[in-house]
Formats: structure tokens, C-alpha cells, sequence
């Protein structure tokens, strides 16, 4: 992908555009943000006019942080160094650090277990590798990323006390302990992607962002669609949610990003939400609830850029700009949350 | 009044022009990142209403496949089954073209709680997602065309080349049924995406992106599951193969004109054969497929209308180089229902 002094000119361009005309641009923004799925919502908009690159470099500072996370599960170390390196046109120059904390490849797995492991990891990086590769010399470097923070998210969602009993949790401890740690992230790239997709400029759509977008938003949703149905069928032979206390804890990691969701911050599977809580089917005539989306009419959820930052830094606080599993923010014009 | 000659011309031009627009929505929808794409977006001539037309009739496709499989009803005929799981009554208001009647189908004798929720729920949403379109299009909605949910299966399994195929029914158990599930749902992901970058309002492409996840959510959860009941490609994982590549051959057909072998080197479709990667700084190690995309960039696949429909009519949408109109054949014996200019 060559040509992004073009892609950054469409994107100055545009904003300049969208400074000078103002009211109305502003108003296809926010529209761009606020229409998921026909539901009214109150969905804060972000202020700036960011360029294409602003909003791939969004997407990659959270698929570096999934790529780590997969690759530590499947294998027990991170990404290569070349995939992290900084573009040299990039306002970031510093190349961040993981915190392994207890990230180790997972243990006791099968060998389907770690084929599906395998396959993950493969496909985040595949997708750092190609935001990469599109952004160019505008690609950020990885910023730093502390994969220890899953221990203070699961105390913030009660999962070690209420859900799994003794123990404190840790998602490189096996099968179904990484299940829990996959979800967190999981749905939230598939509404992130969404939210996201419509904010691409035109000329990024001619370009073939938006289809690229698009098709990486597809992959998350098999992603969480893999991890939801792991979840429940295990659960399902478990017998009851008291023999399969995983899913319980993935509710409680919903509920959490729920409160996390500043502006959809109403808890899950109830008006307001953009989650959908899991369900442990209990004969033939009950549903299953795999996928995530709207009550309504079944269409899947957008959050904004400030609320998936909200998730990810581990605060509601608006203002915030590093916490959580980026304990120097992201690297990103966004990285301070302004709603 | 036309003619026999008018309407020929009539023919002709209507071809030739939706090749063109064809190749146009290909370029675009399938090139992702890679290519230079400045000449791609070519096909003014199709309405957001076209587009979600076309997204209508595979819908009521998809809908009434899994009501009948679930419910042992059609869409538009609530039993006490449909009721009690919630799954919506579709009072079939679209009337643009030719109403038609869904033939074969019935209710699965479901044995397990894990397969049986999985339909229920995909039931739902599936009719959530018709009335979706239904209420979004209004007056401009198109009818529910014929569709066979009978014997349009055994057809595509023969030409799948499943072992025993001509005998293949999706309705006999649960295993038969996921693999009738693994026949749309990757198909309703690829149609989706190439369609969101055709909508020009962004509400729509909002609730395309939506549709286009749950689709992929659904697509994750029949692989998923197919994988857990046959982890080691004995049996139905095996069958995946074979359909993914019949819909591969189908779609590349469906690209008019490119050459027969760029398939073998680019299948735009992966049954669940593992495969392959390299992880991190690491050796080579082997890999499952859950996800339907490439293997390098790991997006996706979109498809344009005409492999969309080369696939769900079994190869009627194309003779030879030449796209066929109206596309007619298994799942749509009489065609799709298109909109005001739309797609058939």
C-alpha cells in the first residue's frame, strides 16, 4: 500500500474541510457515530476530524495489544521486534515494552485447543502486520503493554470471589481461564471496528479502507463468535453454571465493560446496552445468546473511540489518557478520552 | 411494446452494462489494501434500496431455512414453537416483483441442547433481521420470492461431491443441520461486505456493518461448533472443505472472465482444514480455521452480486463469461426479486 502522503492529504484536507464548513460536516459525523442498529442512543461523538491514518493507528495500537495477548497464550512470547517498530514519519518514535506479568503460553491444552490458540494469535498479528503495512512510514510503534493488568480487571469485576472461587485469576492458566481473558477483548473489537468503519473518509472508501475495516471487523466478530460458543457449549456439557463458572465471569467482564461504557453505560442485555450478556441453554426449546446485538432487530453494536478507550484503560473518567492494560496510553491523537 | 428484437437489444445492454458494473463493485469490494483502486468506484447506478433488496432476499433465504429447520414453519406462519421462542411473524408486506412459495424443509428431530439453542437463537435473529429490512424499505421492498429449501440441498451437496450427496438432507439430525448452516452463513458475511461500501447513507452502512457482524458471529458459531463435534476432519469438518470449495469455483465464475486457474492460487473461501502460520519470531506451527479470510492479511472476503448469486442459484448467474438475468436455480428457482434497477 504506497500511497499514504496521499491518504494523509485526503485527511488534512478534509479536516480543513470540515473546520471551515462546520455545522453541517459536524452533523454527518455525529450521525456517522450515533446509528447503530436503529435504537436511539446518546452516543457521545468525538470532537476531532481525524485523517485515515489517525483511525487505522487507532485500530493498530489495539491489535498490537490482542496480538500480545494471543501470541503469550499460544506461545509464550509476544511479537516480533520488527512488527513493532516505529514508521519514520510517525509523531511516535518509542518503541513500548510488554509487562509479562503471569503471560505464558497456556498449558494443558489439546491439541485442538492449540490449534485454535494458534490460529488466533495468527490472525492478530496478521492484522498488526497489515495496518502496518498500510499505514507505512505513519505507522505508530507498539506502545506499552502491561498484560499483567488482567489480575486488577478481574478484582474490578468480582470475577475472583464471585465467579471462580478460590484463586486469583489468571487467563494463562488454562483452557477456560483464557476464554474469559479472550472475551474481554473479543466483542469489544468487533464494536470498536464498527464504530469506527463509518468515520473513514471518502476517499479512504475509494481507497478500500472501509472494506478493509470491514472484513478485519468481520474476522473479530468470528473471533468473538468462536469464543462465546466455547464458552456456552462447555457450559452446556458442564451440566450447570455452578460446574462451569466461566460463564458467570464472562458476565461479570461484560457487566464491568458495560460500566466502563461511558454513554452506553447501562447494564447488559437491557436498554441502552451494547451487550449482550451470555445464557446457558438448558434443553431443546431454549436460545442460545452467541452473538452480540440488539434486541430489537439483531444488528450488532458500535462504541466510540473514547468508550472502547474507557474499556481498555480500565477507567470511566473522562480525561483519562493511559491506565489498564496501556499504562502510558495509547499512542494515538485519541489518547486522551474527551467524553 | 417491445419487440423480439427490442428486447434482445433490451438484453444486451442490460449484460454488458451489469458486467461492467459488476467488475466495477469486484474491484472495489475485493481488493482490500493491495491494489491502487482510484478507478473503482464504479457502479453509480444501484440505490441503497437495490442493495438492501438484495440483502432482503437472502435473508428470507436464510430465515426461512433456519424457521423451518427450528420451528417447522415458515416465516410468516407462527406455530406454537416460533411463538414461544420469540422469533418474529413476518407479515410478508414487500410486494416489488413476483411472490413466490418456499418449498421443501421441516422441523429437525434435534437430540442435543447445544445445537438445538444454537438454531433457536440464529432463528431469531434471522427474522429479526428480515423485518429489519422489510420496515428499512417499505413500499420498496420486494416480495419473498419462490425458494427451495428441499431439494436445492441434495443438488448442491452432489455438486459439492459429498460421499453419499444426492441423499443429503439438512433436516435429518444435528449434524446434517450445521452443515446446511455452514452453506449460507460465510456466504452472508462475503455478501455483506461486499455490499457495505456500495451504501451511500451512512445510517445504512451503519446497520449493514451491524447485519454484516452478526452474520460473522453466526459463521464463528457453525464453525465453531462443527470443529468441537469433529475436531480431527473425519467427518462433517470434512464436508466444509468440500462446500467452501464448490462456493470458491462459484464465485470465481461469478468474476466473468478471469482466468479458471486463478482459483487454485486464490480461493476466496477456507473450509476448516487446518493450516500453516508462523507465530511471532517462532517456527512454523499448525493452525485451525474458525475464520473464513485469506491467510495473509487475515480480512474477510467480500464478493460482489454476481458471485453471491452464482453460489445461491448453483452456478445460474453466469454462462460462460456472461452473466445470466434473471439468475435462476437451486435455493431461487424462479430468481431473486430485485429492486427498482436492481440486482438479479
Amino acid at each position: 500500500m504506497a500511497n499514504l502522503s496521499s491518504l494523509i492529504k485526503s485527511g488534512v484536507s478534509r479536516r480543513k474541510f470540515l473546520a471551515g464548513v462546520g455545522a453541517s460536516a459536524g452533523a454527518v459525523a455525529a450521525l456517522n457515530i450515533a446509528g447503530c442498529g436503529g435504537s436511539s442512543k446518546t452516543t457521545p461523538v468525538n470532537p476531532s476530524a481525524p485523517t485515515d491514518a489517525d483511525i487505522l493507528n487507532f485500530a493498530l495500537n489495539l491489535e498490537y495489544l490482542e496480538a500480545s495477548f494471543y501470541l503469550y497464550a499460544a506461545t509464550g512470547s509476544g511479537l516480533d521486534a520488527a512488527d513493532t517498530t516505529a514508521g519514520s514519519a510517525s509523531t511516535y518514535q518509542t518503541v513500548g515494552t510488554v509487562t509479562v506479568g503471569d503471560a505464558a503460553a497456556v498449558t494443558g491444552l489439546t491439541p485442538a485447543q492449540q490449534q485454535i490458540l494458534n490460529e488466533i494469535a495468527f490472525e492478530e498479528q496478521a492484522h498488526v502486520r497489515f495496518l502496518r503495512s498500510a499505514l507505512g512510514s505513519a505507522a505508530i510503534p507498539m506502545p506499552d503493554i502491561d498484560l499483567s493488568f488482567f489480575g486488577p480487571l478481574a478484582v474490578a469485576a468480582t470475577i475472583t470471589t464471585a465467579a471462580t472461587g478460590a484463586g486469583s485469576f489468571n487467563p494463562f492458566s488454562s483452557f477456560d481461564y483464557f476464554l474469559v481473558g479472550a472475551f474481554i477483548f473479543e466483542d469489544v473489537g468487533v464494536t470498536a471496528y464498527s464504530g469506527a468503519a463509518p468515520l473513514i473518509s471518502p476517499a479512504g472508501v475509494t481507497a478500500g479502507y472501509l472494506t478493509a475495516a470491514a472484513g478485519i471487523m468481520a474476522v473479530e466478530a468470528y473471533h468473538a463468535g468462536y469464543v462465546r460458543t466455547s464458552l456456552t457449549g462447555r457450559a452446556i456439557a458442564a451440566g450447570s453454571a455452578a460446574a462451569y463458572p466461566y460463564l458467570a465471569a464472562a458476565n461479570l467482564v461484560e457487566a464491568l465493560r458495560a460500566t466502563l461504557t461511558v454513554g452506553d453505560s447501562a447494564a447488559p442485555s437491557t436498554s441502552g446496552s451494547v451487550e449482550t450478556l451470555l445464557t446457558l441453554p438448558t434443553g431443546l426449546t431454549t436460545p442460545s445468546s452467541i452473538v452480540a446485538a440488539s434486541a430489537a432487530d439483531a444488528v450488532g453494536f458500535a462504541r466510540t473511540v473514547n468508550q472502547v478507550l474507557h474499556i481498555v484503560y480500565g477507567s470511566p473518567t473522562v480525561g483519562v489518557k493511559s491506565g489498564g492494560f496501556f499504562p502510558n496510553g495509547i499512542n494515538s491523537i485519541f489518547a486522551t478520552t474527551t467524553a | 411494446m417491445a419487440n423480439q428484437e427490442t428486447q434482445l437489444l433490451d438484453e444486451i445492454i442490460v449484460s454488458s452494462r451489469r458486467k461492467m458494473l459488476t467488475l466495477g463493485v469486484s474491484s472495489l469490494a475485493g481488493l482490500a489494501l493491495g491494489a491502487s483502486a482510484t478507478s473503482a468506484k464504479a457502479a453509480p447506478a444501484y440505490t441503497d434500496a437495490d442493495i438492501l433488496n438484495f440483502a432482503l432476499n437472502l435473508e428470507y433465504l436464510e430465515a426461512n431455512f433456519y424457521y423451518l429447520a427450528t420451528f417447522g414453519t415458515t416465516i410468516d406462519k407462527p406455530n406454537a414453537a416460533s411463538m414461544a421462542a420469540g422469533a418474529p411473524a413476518i407479515t410478508l408486506s414487500g410486494t416489488v416483483g413476483t411472490a413466490g412459495t418456499v418449498s421443501g424443509g421441516s422441523q429437525v428431530p434435534f437430540t442435543t441442547t447445544q445445537v438445538a439453542s444454537y438454531a433457536i437463537e440464529t432463528a431469531v435473529e434471522e427474522g429479526k433481521h428480515v423485518q429489519l429490512l422489510l420496515t428499512a424499505l417499505g413500499s420498496s421492498a420486494v416480495a419473498q420470492p419462490a425458494i427451495n429449501l428441499g431439494t436445492s440441498f441434495p443438488a448442491l451437496a452432489t455438486a459439492a461431491k459429498i460421499p453419499g450427496g444426492s441423499g443429503f438432507s439438512p433436516y435429518a439430525n444435528d449434524q446434517a443441520f450445521l452443515v446446511g448452516a455452514y452453506v449460507f452463513e460465510d456466504v452472508g458475511v462475503t455478501a455483506y461486505h461486499g455490499a457495505a461500501s456500495l451504501l451511500t447513507s451512512s445510517a445504512n452502512l451503519t446497520t449493514a456493518a451491524g447485519i454484516l457482524a452478526v452474520e460473522a458471529y453466526h459463521a464463528g458459531l457453525v464453525r465453531t461448533t462443527i470443529n468441537y463435534i469433529d475436531p480431527t476432519g473425519a467427518s462433517i469438518a470434512s464436508y466444509t472443505n468440500l462446500i467452501s470449495t464448490l462456493r470458491a469455483e462459484l464465485s470465481q465464475a461469478g468474476l466473468l472472465g478471469a482466468a479458471p486457474s486463478a482459483y487454485d492460487a486464490n480461493p476466496d473461501d477456507f473450509g476448516l482444514a487446518t493450516f500453516s502460520v508462523s507465530l511471532g519470531s517462532g517456527a512454523n506451527t499448525t493452525a485451525t480455521r474458525i475464520t473464513d479470510a485469506d491467510s495473509t492479511n487475515v480480512i474477510a472476503f467480500a464478493r460482489n452480486t454476481t458471485q453471491v448469486l452464482n453460489i445461491v442459484t448453483g452456478g445460474g448467474a453466469v454462462n460462460g463469461s456472461v452473466a445470466v438475468s434473471p439468475a435462476t436455480g437451486v435455493f431461487f428457482p424462479a430468481g431473486m426479486n430485485a429492486g427498482p434497477n436492481g440486482f438479479k
